[in-house]
């Protein structure tokens, strides 16, 4: 029988259809998809966070649907519903405005989807959803202690400078809150004469500090509330020739916090003194459990705590094996 | 006056070869239409989910803030003209809207003209900049393209200045229930962004094609020293176009912020790219004197429907970076291809 033209075209679409919902159903009936939200790559954290939850969820046999929003809430909405549309078994984000999220957590309600907020906790709301968070309070008040008793010891007062991290993200806040804590304990050896609001910008960071250290020459002490903006304080103190390791005389205290490699780095060439650890594995490890945990219909609890630790000069060789930084940094130096 | 005619149809009906069909449907004013559909057709075996119900609502909400800003966008490239501060206007307005209604602070907190008081707020905030800048380009006869990248510097830094007074975040939320309600209601099962975007459309549509001030922007796109020699008021006309421009940004501010239910300084800013892709890919044409409402509507459907596959497709951020630039190209490749076509029949 001699086909026509109009019959073998719409042959050939219903063919399409049908192989394409087959091929649909297939992949319904196998293996689950976790939807993987980031707002944005801009630091070697985001990267190997992202990187750590590949491996993990692939080691896992998940499907991975993964989109990258670059800080556009509206367009991380948008997102979220395509995740839903795909009936997606889970979502991990990280947004990056703690309110402009909620609507997003509302419509994974109502789609019954667990979402889980990776590092960065949404505003309060009546919506459900899961936050991982390190202590990063806590943290900063460990690691910015140690570099206090190290302040002391040295016999002088010093001034110090904070570069404190977008006010609209809780982890810029509390670990401004923890550093004031530990250095409110050393009022004898270390005076604040720098609070640096760097908005998680590079270049703002770096012009911050660079004025910071013109109008007072004799900071001495330096905490960042991110490793990623290490390059920057390094060129800033070294324009400022506060650029030296442990026992010289113009070396600058200096406290880091996420973990970085580049702050292992330091921490080794004995350039930086405590550095604030997030543990990647142990929060990827948490996320991953908490929607495993939700789609078995059991409770969890709405914050999950990384309590992280406090790297420093003295414990830096039984510690380093726990920090992400140390791992991507033995990779990198592999050989 | 009304838009100019994209092809001969006459003379291509006398002869249709296949280069002459090629021509005339890259031409025509449905082709961006047609893409859509063949465009759905490619990616349906790869994303089935295209054709579902959700994902039509999703891109049907998707669409409307991306049309609003578009349509004024439509009318200054209409002019010859175009405006890059649509985006600081979306976030100048959204942080001046909230900082007007929001239940922590607010100033008309609590009360009931917090909504149209704060919607009010957006539209003069829109209105102020596209008067800004049309002032500019037609007072001080400074090109649309820098005067708009200056506003838009300003204003993008000027709404992040402004949050820091009302909110110690980033943003301002605790917006009421009575604004989040723009994007979460409708009307006969119709979303109210929807009825919103629908009536801007008809009127950005009745303005272009059936008004003086729709012949007068026409006529100052295509020549305006003809137009200013003819009457028609081109300063005037230049102005309100941006007027309009700021206006269209402002109720696409009005749909952000009510659907995130938070004033951000830095919503929009990244749509740019879209807002002016989406007019190119309809058929406006970046030379002036051409351009439909209903264009603008197919333009950002293919946009639209572009992104959402992608999104379905979990491509990576500069993929589709890459392919809708690529296809913003194409469109603007179009554009001049049928401005030497016309030019020389």
């Amino acid at each position: 029988m001699a086909l026509t033209r109009r019959e073998f075209t719409v042959a050939s679409l219903m063919g399409v259809a049908a192989m394409s919902g087959l091929t649909v159903a297939v992949k319904a009936q196998g293996t689950k998809t976790i939807a993987v939200l980031f707002d944005g790559l801009y630091s070697e954290f985001w990267v190997a966070g992202i990187q750590i939850i590949r491996d993990d969820l692939e080691k896992r046999g998940f499907q991975i649907m993964e989109a990258i929003s670059d800080q556009d809430d509206n367009k991380q909405f948008e997102q979220v519903r395509a995740a839903i549309a795909k009936k997606v078994d889970g979502i991990i984000i990280v947004q990056t405005d703690s309110n402009a999220v909620i609507p997003a957590i509302k419509a994974a309600n109502a789609a019954n989807i667990p979402m889980v907020h990776f590092n960065r906790p949404p505003a309060p709301s009546d919506a459900f959803s899961v936050a991982i968070q390190a202590d990063n309070q806590k943290i900063a008040r460990e690691a910015v202690l140690h570099s206090c008793k190290v302040a002391k010891e040295s016999g002088r007062k010093h001034q110090a400078a904070i570069l404190i991290g977008d006010l609209g993200d809780p982890n810029a806040i509390q670990r401004r809150d923890g550093f004031e804590e530990a250095v409110g304990q050393f009022p004898d050896a270390v005076e604040v004469v720098a609070r640096v609001p760097t908005e998680w910008n590079a270049d703002t960071a770096f012009a911050g500090l660079t004025n910071a250290l013109q109008a007072n020459p004799d900071i001495s002490f330096v905490f960042t509330s991110s490793d990623f903006l290490i390059p920057q304080i390094t060129q800033a103190l070294k324009a400022a020739d506060k650029w030296a390791p442990i026992g010289a005389e113009n070396h600058v205290i200096f406290t880091g916090f996420d973990g970085f490699p580049a702050a292992y780095g330091l921490m080794n060439d004995k350039l930086m003194d405590a550095c604030g650890v997030q543990n990647l594995f142990y929060e990827t490890e948490l996320a991953i459990q908490a929607i495993l945990d939700l789609q078995a219909g059991k409770t969890v609890e709405k914050l999950l705590l990384d309590p992280g630790f406090a790297i420093t000069q003295d414990n830096l060789e039984e510690k380093k094996e726990e920090m992400w930084g140390y791992v991507l940094w033995k990779k990198e130096n592999a050989g | 006056m009304t838009a100019v005619p994209p092809v001969d149809v006459e003379r291509a009906r006398a002869r249709p070869t296949g280069h002459l069909r090629l021509a005339r449907l890259v031409l025509s004013e449905y082709f961006t239409l047609v893409l859509c559909a063949l465009y759905l057709a490619a990616v349906y075996p790869f994303v089935p989910e295209m054709l579902t119900a959700e994902v039509a609502a999703n891109v049907l909400s998707d669409m409307m803030p991306l049309l609003v800003v578009a349509i004024g966008q439509t009318f200054v490239l209409v002019i010859a003209g175009i405006d890059l501060s649509v985006t600081a206007i979306i976030s100048m307005a959204a942080v001046v809207g909230a900082s007007v209604m929001t239940g922590t602070g607010g100033y008309l907190a609590g009360s009931p003209l917090a909504v149209p008081g704060a919607i009010l707020a957006m539209l003069l905030v829109g209105l102020a900049i596209g008067a800004i800048n049309g002032l500019s380009v037609t007072r001080l006869n400074m090109p649309s393209f820098i005067v708009t990248l200056a506003t838009r510097m300003f204003f993008a830094g000027a709404a992040i200045w402004y949050t820091t007074f009302h909110s110690a975040s980033s943003s301002i939320a605790d917006l009421p229930a009575g604004f989040t309600a723009i994007a979460e209601g409708d009307v006969l099962g119709v979303p109210v962004t929807v009825l919103i975007a629908v009536a801007v459309a008809v009127a950005a549509h009745l303005t272009l094609s059936r008004s003086r001030l729709g012949r007068h922007i026409y006529a100052v796109g295509a020549n305006p020293k003809a137009a200013r020699i003819s009457g028609v008021p081109v300063a005037r006309t230049i102005l309100i176009t941006f007027m309009i421009s700021g206006a269209c940004a402002a109720i696409t501010s009005v749909m952000y912020v009510s659907r995130m239910q938070t004033g951000s300084p830095i919503v929009g800013e990244n749509i740019l790219l879209d807002v002016i892709g989406a007019v190119v890919i309809g058929g406006t044409s970046l030379f002036g004197g051409k351009g439909k409402v209903l264009w603008t509507v197919f333009g950002v459907l293919f946009l639209v429907l572009l992104d959402t596959s992608m999104k379905l497709l979990g491509a990576s951020l500069f993929a589709i970076f890459i392919i809708k630039g690529g296809v913003i190209l194409l469109a603007a490749m179009i554009d001049t291809l049928r401005h030497r076509l016309m030019a020389t029949r």
